[in-house]
């Protein structure tokens, strides 16, 4: 047995974030597991590392947080985010109780007429402004009414979303500037009453929940606080990312238009491609030994999605984005007991975007795209849409 | 062979059945139904397609 073998990477440097692909290759290369003294982590980087590592709780542990600062994992500490079982089964139950697929299945006509009526008003204007106008609209949107948001909370729900996420990263500047955004979010959660959240709303249901004790007293505002963090955040990236994945693919526009079956293998590839969540953290309880490297026990481990999704080991050709791949394994959503807990929704959203994208355009002709480095999550901060050719 | 689902980690995803319509389904209900637990060698690569697909790891093959 070896030690990993150490690179001077630093996976939250302004390049490293807004184009972390070529970094990834030469991490891969280097070896499965990678130690990065700079952040203070052994970075995962294969594909097969990657999934294991999720599926294995019991060595791979989230109960001392999944953020890269003690500060943040001091926070999270009680939510399913950063627990194991048995105490992580509870709370994942609360959580998704109402935000699994069979709780939400009422939703998807819904949700398919809000994103086709969006998706119609901006091909109908010609030329709009992709991230503002559809990728941040509509999961506001549809996160805002289905918690219950009012009033001046829903202006407020982009910004607390972008720093709950950012505070997850080390102590640099980005976290610094992003704790007391993420600290309104948080006050604002732990004062946040029933009637606060408009009627007849899946937040309000979290409060009924929690008042006919389904859920353990105190949970609700703490779940209240992740469907805003990781409910609008990530699905506005993937949104951004399928907008602009098309319009620089025509050809695999074309495939899905021809066939609209293949509206979720699109989806999946787009999450592959260009995972909006790269790095999520996990804390080894014991000696964990990967083809021969030994982590050592109570190493913060720092868990590469968007590599793993980029791994030729795994995927032919991963560089190459594919909508007939249909990667149903990709790691973009995590996998295991923490595997995300609002794909369910993420899936309704997306694919009612794609279906009504492939529907209504045959191609779009895009500006250059901005990008605004981010902690975790990689997206799009704007992309204008110069010209529509309608289907 | 026998497919094993732990029920309470079921979310209902759904993703097993388009992996492997012959052997699972959702219901009305969107609970999963496994049509057949008892698989056969003919049926690994099906059953196997489910168990890896499955986003929280609920399924095994026993």
């Amino acid at each position: 047995m070896t030690t990993a073998p150490i690179s001077d990477v630093d996976l939250f440097a302004d390049d490293v974030l807004l184009d972390p692909y070529p970094t990834y290759a030469r991490l891969r290369e280097f070896g499965p597991v990678v130690h990065l003294p700079t952040n203070g982590v052994y970075a995962l980087t294969r594909y097969d590392t990657v999934r294991s590592a999720l599926g294995d709780w019991e060595t791979f542990s989230s109960a001392h947080g999944i953020g890269f600062n003690p500060m943040v994992n001091e926070a999270l500490a009680g939510t399913s985010l950063a627990s194991d079982p048995p105490a992580h089964t509870a709370l994942r139950a609360a959580l998704t109780e109402n935000l699994s697929p069979r709780a939400l299945r009422g939703l998807k006509a819904q949700i398919d007429a809000k994103a086709d009526a969006l998706v119609a008003e901006l091909v109908e204007s010609g030329s709009f402004e992709a991230i503002d106008g559809l990728a941040r609209a509509l999961p506001l949107e549809i996160v805002a009414d289905l918690v219950g948001f009012t009033g001046k909370v829903r202006g407020h729900m982009l910004t607390w979303g972008k720093a709950a996420n950012q505070v997850i990263g080390p102590l640099n500047q980005r976290t610094s500037d992003s704790f007391p955004i993420a600290g309104e979010l948080y006050a604002w959660c732990a004062a946040v009453a029933k009637d606060d959240l408009a009627e007849g709303s899946i937040g309000r249901g979290i409060f009924e929940a929690e008042e006919r004790g389904a859920i353990p007293p105190g949970s609700a505002g703490p779940i209240i606080h992740q469907y805003l963090a990781a409910g609008v955040e990530n699905t506005v990236s993937a949104i951004g990312n399928i907008i602009a994945l098309f319009a620089a693919h025509p050809d695999q526009l074309a495939l899905v238009r021809k066939d609209l079956s293949l509206v979720p293998a699109a989806f999946n590839e787009v999450l592959r491609f260009w995972s909006p969540l790269n790095v999520w953290g996990r804390e080894t309880t014991r000696d964990a030994e990967i083809e021969g490297v030994v982590i050592p026990a109570e190493s913060r481990v720092a868990v590469l999605l968007g590599s793993g999704n980029r791994d030729p080991r795994h995927y032919a050709d991963p560089d190459e984005f594919t909508v007939e791949r249909n990667p149903v394994d990709h790691l973009a959503l995590g996998y295991g007991v923490h595997g995300c807990a609002g794909q369910g929704l993420a899936r309704l959203e997306a694919h009612a975007v794609i279906d009504s994208l492939a529907r209504r355009v045959e191609r779009f002709v895009v500006g250059p795209e901005t990008r605004v480095p981010h902690n975790v999550t990689r997206s799009i901060d704007s992309l204008p849409v110069l010209e529509v050719v309608p289907a | 062979m026998k497919i094993v689902l732990d029920r309470p980690r079921c979310e209902g995803h759904g993703l097993c059945g388009e992996a492997a319509p012959s052997l699972m389904h959702l219901d009305d209900e969107g609970e999963l139904v496994l049509d057949r637990e008892e698989v056969t060698e003919a049926d690994a690569a099906e059953a196997g397609a489910a168990v890896r697909v499955c986003p929280v790891a609920a399924l095994r093959i026993a």
